[in-house]
């Protein structure tokens, strides 16, 4: 995870941009998040329905994002 | 452990949970789409934010969220030391969050930066605050389970309350991992 965010960091202080590498930043930090929810929320350890109540959360802002920095690139 | 079906800690602190990442997600829909009228200006605003002090509270975040899971775990094996020592470490990480981020409104302040100033900087500093109120609160609620621990309060058989406010902190810790690149990387 810290590793994660240390290649986040470096795409912005490089000041890289553009859609496809805006998409790769925001898709590290989805799996991030999966990874709190998964191994510090406790989740892995969830049978049922609870054991994905962070996985839309994730989704859903993670897709309008992605569409709105497809609108903002055309 | 065993598989449960329901998550670590008290599920009233979930239902609490899941409001607080519905609204946080309007603020980061709100904000992409509001980007997608004014991109020159979002991305000049963003050059003007301190991303070295946005990935030291990231770590700082991630760090604590981390001493929570080593609390945790302190306690489940009756552990009471441990847990109250991992706890101050984790708010020890609260802290440096706070004080990196006070540094960074004060620079922006000294500069003149409002709510008034621009759309960015509406979001930046009304998202950045709110998650920041969450931060003291997580904080606040971190200390009094230390401070219930330290006393005792928690045993191998009932240390639900520690479970509720670990669960509560990564909120906190989760929260952030979308707003930083999406605040202060994303272009």
């Amino acid at each position: 995870m810290l590793g994660l965010t240390l290649v986040t960091f470096a795409i912005g202080a490089a000041g890289l941009g553009g859609l496809t590498l805006s998409l790769s930043v925001l898709s590290l930090a989805l799996i991030k998040g999966h990874m709190v929810g998964d191994w510090f929320m406790g989740l892995r350890g969830v049978r049922g329905p609870w054991r994905w109540v962070i996985a839309p959360w994730l989704l859903l802002p993670g897709v309008l994002i992605g569409v709105a920095f497809t609108m903002a690139s055309h | 452990m065993p598989a449960s079906r329901y998550p670590p800690g008290d599920l009233a602190i979930w239902i609490f949970i899941l409001a607080e990442l519905g609204v946080f997600a309007i603020f980061f829909a709100a904000y992409a789409f509001a980007r997608v009228g004014h991109v020159e200006l979002f991305n000049a605003c963003q050059e003007t934010l301190d991303r070295r002090a946005a990935l030291i509270n990231t770590l700082a975040l991630i760090t604590g969220s981390y001493f929570v899971v080593r609390a945790v775990a302190a306690m489940r094996i009756g552990n009471q030391g441990g847990c109250v020592r991992w706890l101050l470490a984790a708010l020890g990480m609260g802290l440096v969050f706070l004080v990196v981020k006070v540094m960074d409104y004060a620079h922006h302040f000294d500069a003149g930066v409002t709510l008034s100033t621009n759309t960015f900087y509406r979001f930046y500093l009304s998202l950045t605050f709110f998650h920041f109120m969450h931060v003291i609160l997580g904080m606040v609620i971190l200390a009094a389970v230390a401070l219930k621990a330290r006393a005792g309060g928690y045993s191998v058989a009932d240390h639900t309350g520690v479970e509720t406010g670990a669960s509560y902190w990564h909120m906190v810790d989760l929260v952030w991992l979308i707003l930083f690149p999406l605040i202060y990387v994303m272009r």
